[in-house]
Order: C-alpha cells, then sequence, then structure tokens
C-alpha cells in the first residue's frame, strides 16, 4: 500500500486487520459454474463492493460467505474463522457478527415490524428481556428514521421502508461486519441515495466493515472505498470508483453506459 | 408419445422420491430437543380455525343428504329403522375422515405451500438461518406436527356434528327422539368403526403437512413458484390421502376390522 493510500485509509478508520478473507472460492451449480477462483480481502472499516451485472453470481458469493450456501472448494475466514468448517453451534454464533442485508428485505410477513426486529434477539439468546429489547428496538428504529411503523406489517409498507426495516433488524444484533445484497436495487434514485446515505451514516454510528454488492453505479461513487468488478466467476479488474471511471476494459465500459 | 410418457414417469416417480426423503429428514428432526413450541400451537391454532368452519358446514350437509338419499332404498326393503345407524357408519368409517382430509388438504395444503414458497422466494427462510434458526425444525416440524394433530380433531368434530344432521334428516319425514335415535346410532356403531378412521386420519394429517411443506419448501423460480406450490400442494395432498384411504382399508381388512 503507497504512502497517499495510508493516509487516506488513516483518515477513515480502516486498519489493515483483514475481518474477511476469501481465496479460490468455487462454486456450481450442477454444469453452471458461478463462481471460479474469486478472491477477496476487507479490512476493518472498510467498504467494499463487489460489482458485477445480474446473474454474475453476487448472491452467491455473499451467500457462501454466509454459508447459506457451501462452497465447493476454496477458503473463507471471516473474524479469524474458517466459515466452511464451523459447527453449527460455533456458526450461528459467528453469525451474531456479521450481518447480512437480503436484496428482497426478507422481512417476515406474518410478524409486525417490532416481532421482525425482536427475532433475532430471541433466537440467538441476545437478550429475553422485554425492557432491554423494546430499548434495542426503539434504537434501531430510531436510527433508521421509522419509529412509527412499530406496529405495522411488512405488507402496509413501502419498499424503501422495507429496505430500512431490514436494515434496522441487521443492526440489532451490532455486527462487526456487514454483507449488503443490492441495498438500492429496486428502489428510485432519490430513496437509493437515502438508503446509501443511510447506511453510511450507521455504519459511523455501529463501526462496521461492509461489502455491498451491486451493479449501481451510484452506490459505488457514494459509498465505496475499494470496488471489485467480478466477470465469469473471478476478479475482473479492481480498484477505487475514479479508476474504474478511467478504465478502457470493455466489461468495466459496459456498467457506465447509462453514466 | 411413449417418450413424453416414459419422461412424466420418471419425473412422478424422481419427485415421490423426494417427497420420502422429505419425509425422512422431517423425521430425523421431528424429536429434536430444541422443539418450537409456540410455533407449534400457532400452527395448531391457524389450521384448526381455518378449516373447522367449512369441515363443520361440509359435515353438517352430508350427514343430512346420506340420510334424505337413503331413505327411500331402505324404505323399499322395509328397513327405514335402519336409517340412523347405516348413515352413522359410514360417516363414522369413510365420510367424516376423507372429507375432513380432502378439506385440509385445499385449505391448509395450499395455503402452507403459498405460505412457505414465498417465504422461500423472498429470502425469509434464510433470512432465518442467519437469525440462528433452524428454519426446517422453525417451519416444517411444527406444521407437520400440528396437521397430524388437527385432523383427526376436526375429524371428530365433523362426526358428531354429521350424526347430529342425520338425526334432523330422519326428523324431516319422521318424528325420532334424540334419545331414541342416540340408542339406534350408537347400539349399531362400534369402537371398531371409529378407531381405524381415527389412525388413518393422523396419516392424511401427516401426509397434508408433509406435501404442503415439501411443495412450499422446495420452491424455485420465483413468484411464478409460489402459485405452482400452492396448487401442487392441493393436488398431490389429495391424491395422497386417497391412496391412503385405500391401503387403510386393505390393512382394516386384512386385520378383520371390516
Ligand atoms: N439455489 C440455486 N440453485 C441453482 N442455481 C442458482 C441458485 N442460486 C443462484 N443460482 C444461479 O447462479 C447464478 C448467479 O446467481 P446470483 O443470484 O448470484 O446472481 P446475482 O449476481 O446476484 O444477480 P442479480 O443482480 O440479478 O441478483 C445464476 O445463473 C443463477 O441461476
Ligand atoms: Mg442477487
Amino acid at each position: 500500500m503507497d504512502a497517499q493510500t495510508s493516509l487516506e485509509h488513516a483518515a477513515t478508520g480502516i486498519t489493515d486487520e483483514r475481518v474477511v478473507e476469501v481465496r479460490g472460492l468455487r462454486k456450481a451449480f450442477g454444469s453452471n459454474v458461478v463462481l471460479d477462483g474469486f478472491d477477496l480481502d476487507l479490512r476493518r472499516g472498510e467498504n467494499l463492493m463487489v460489482l458485477g451485472k445480474s446473474g454474475s453470481g453476487k448472491s452467491v458469493l455473499i451467500k457462501c460467505i454466509m454459508r447459506l450456501l457451501q462452497a465447493d472448494a476454496g477458503t473463507i475466514r471471516v473474524l479469524g474463522q474458517d466459515v466452511l468448517t464451523l459447527d453449527q453451534e460455533a456458526l450461528d454464533r459467528l453469525r451474531v457478527r456479521i450481518g447480512f442485508l437480503f436484496q428482497s428485505s426478507a422481512l417476515y410477513d406474518s410478524m409486525t415490524v417490532e416481532e421482525n426486529l425482536e427475532f433475532p434477539l430471541r433466537r440467538h439468546w441476545i437478550t429475553r428481556d422485554p425492557k432491554q429489547t423494546d430499548a434495542l428496538v426503539d434504537e434501531v428504529l430510531n436510527a433508521v428514521g421509522l419509529p412509527q411503523t412499530r406496529r405495522m406489517y411488512p405488507s402496509e409498507l413501502s419498499g424503501g421502508m422495507k429496505r430500512r426495516i431490514g436494515l434496522a433488524r441487521t443492526l440489532i444484533l451490532k455486527p462487526e461486519v456487514v454483507l449488503y445484497d443490492e441495498p438500492t436495487t429496486g428502489l428510485d434514485p432519490i430513496t437509493g441515495k437515502e438508503i446509501v446515505e443511510l447506511i453510511l451514516k450507521l455504519q459511523r454510528a455501529y463501526n462496521t466493515s461492509s461489502i455491498i454488492i451491486s451493479h449501481d453505479l451510484n452506490v459505488a461513487k457514494l459509498a465505496a472505498n475499494r470496488i471489485i468488478v467480478l466477470h465469469e466467476g473471478r476478479n475482473h479488474v479492481e480498484g477505487s470508483y475514479a479508476d474504474l471511471r478511467a478504465s478502457n476494459d470493455p466489461v468495466v465500459r459496459s456498467f457506465f453506459i447509462f453514466m | 408419445m411413449v417418450r413424453g410418457t416414459a419422461a412424466k414417469v420418471t419425473s412422478v416417480l424422481r419427485d415421490a422420491g423426494e417427497l420420502m426423503a422429505f419425509a425422512g429428514r422431517f423425521f430425523q428432526q421431528a424429536f429434536h430437543k430444541r422443539f418450537e413450541w409456540r410455533e407449534f400451537f400457532r400452527q395448531c391454532y391457524i389450521n384448526g380455525t381455518l378449516t373447522l368452519p367449512l369441515v363443520g358446514i361440509t359435515a353438517f350437509i352430508m350427514g343430512l343428504v346420506l340420510t334424505v338419499q337413503s331413505r327411500p332404498t331402505l324404505e323399499r326393503f322395509g328397513a327405514a329403522s335402519m336409517l340412523p345407524a347405516m348413515v352413522a357408519i359410514s360417516v363414522v368409517r369413510e365420510i367424516a375422515p376423507v372429507i375432513t382430509a380432502i378439506i385440509g388438504a385445499g385449505k391448509i395444503g395450499s395455503s402452507m405451500g403459498a405460505e412457505l414458497g414465498s417465504m422461500k422466494v423472498t429470502e425469509q427462510i434464510d433470512a432465518m438461518e442467519v437469525s440462528g434458526t433452524n428454519p426446517f425444525r422453525y417451519l416444517v416440524v411444527t406444521r407437520v406436527w400440528s396437521t397430524t394433530l388437527m385432523i383427526p380433531v376436526l375429524m371428530v368434530i365433523s362426526d358428531a356434528i354429521a350424526i347430529w344432521a342425520t338425526w334432523i334428516g330422519v326428523n324431516i319425514k319422521d318424528d325420532v327422539s334424540w334419545g331414541l335415535f342416540y340408542r339406534q346410532v350408537f347400539e349399531s356403531l362400534e369402537f371398531s368403526d371409529f378407531l381405524p378412521a381415527l389412525i388413518k386420519s393422523y396419516f392424511f394429517g401427516f401426509a397434508i403437512g408433509i406435501v404442503g411443506c415439501y411443495r412450499g419448501y422446495g420452491t424455485e423460480k420465483g413468484t411464478e413458484g409460489v402459485g405452482q406450490a400452492a396448487h401442487s400442494a392441493v393436488v398431490t395432498a389429495s391424491l395422497l390421502i386417497f391412496i391412503l384411504d385405500l391401503m387403510a382399508v386393505q390393512v382394516t381388512d386384512i386385520l378383520g376390522l371390516n
């Protein structure tokens, strides 16, 4: 790392400690090879973005990191632990420290917003004390700016509101690492920008490191410290937003079509 | 044509195999010490109340119609006094268990297929996994247990309603007191009429739950898959109920209970 970037990182609170390390990740569904030797490093405090077109395997990548999908080959270390070999109990303990914002928000339809937020607390045995639960729910609802939705059902919320509640549910466990699966997809640009700003605000407040998966260059521009382009299952290019902007690579250019 | 049929048969057999594997997974988890009691009771309540009105109305109509329609035949043989007993026996042995199960397949099976299907495609099942919850135990085990235990309860209720409707049916033409009717019914009705019906209704309940969950849990291909899951849950569960019914009659025959 050169002196310039070191300085930048010091200013943004990025350290050299690696919180996520992926090496040679391979995942295929039958004959459909989705990831074929993908590498990734996430440093503490960093916002790493993985850019890839639809169907390139972005969701598959972070689901492998969370072990929602079993990788075929390679190694994945998160917060110093080898994800692929953990037993169920250790995996659950690790998952408390990793937040996951789902592409579709994934709020439980049969539960109110409040119950949605309490669910991870109760299930991970963080707390069952009603007062403490209440306080935590209040805190995250205020953090995402939706305290009035507490008793509502997900079906009564707009897409942007669902995304915010999804974010609140992710943050209620105070994760050290957060994986965002297309946080702005399906939202209008204004709401999308609000979500990105919220992510950045919460990131500072909760001091998280994140991997943001997207094909949205606005996210790249606003939030990413570093960008990896995922193409044909591998790391295609890596760099800052300015680097990609200046690139002549046809794959990279194709993301700038509308810019 | 032949190849098409062969392909269909293969896919049906594969489907059956996968359903068996799914049931196997259920039994592996069914007695796990971390049982989701809260969700189980919620499912019992939902599945019970969802189906009870329809089961009740159908049982009432079945009892009434069967009585009215059987009367002319029995009268021709001068056996009109057999009416209560005859209807009660067919209700207890066959009508109530099968009607309850078919309605259960339609109501519970389809709603489970749709609910779990949409949970799958909107990643709610993954979200549970991330929240330290085994989604199979939380969603599938509780639902299958609840239908297995609730369908027999519903069947007993529909027995009672259909027999009461029979009394009303008898009284359209005759004047039979409840006391007399009651004696006529329960003198001919034996425990060996009731027991096989009760046992098979547990199997029916299990079939509804396992098929509904299997279809929902295995949903792919986004939102259109959800409708498909609901639909095929009803079709498969109904078919399975009739197959089980056929097997049950063979078994009771062999055991000499017919
Ligand atoms: N559970 C699965 N079973 C089979 N194939 C899958 C599964 N999940 C993903 N795939 C396949 O993996 C490939 C990558 O899917 P993925 O969901 O990771 O794409 P993505 O990059 O997230 O796209 P999008 O931007 O549309 O969300 C696709 O070809 C998809 O068909
Ligand atoms: Mg995706």
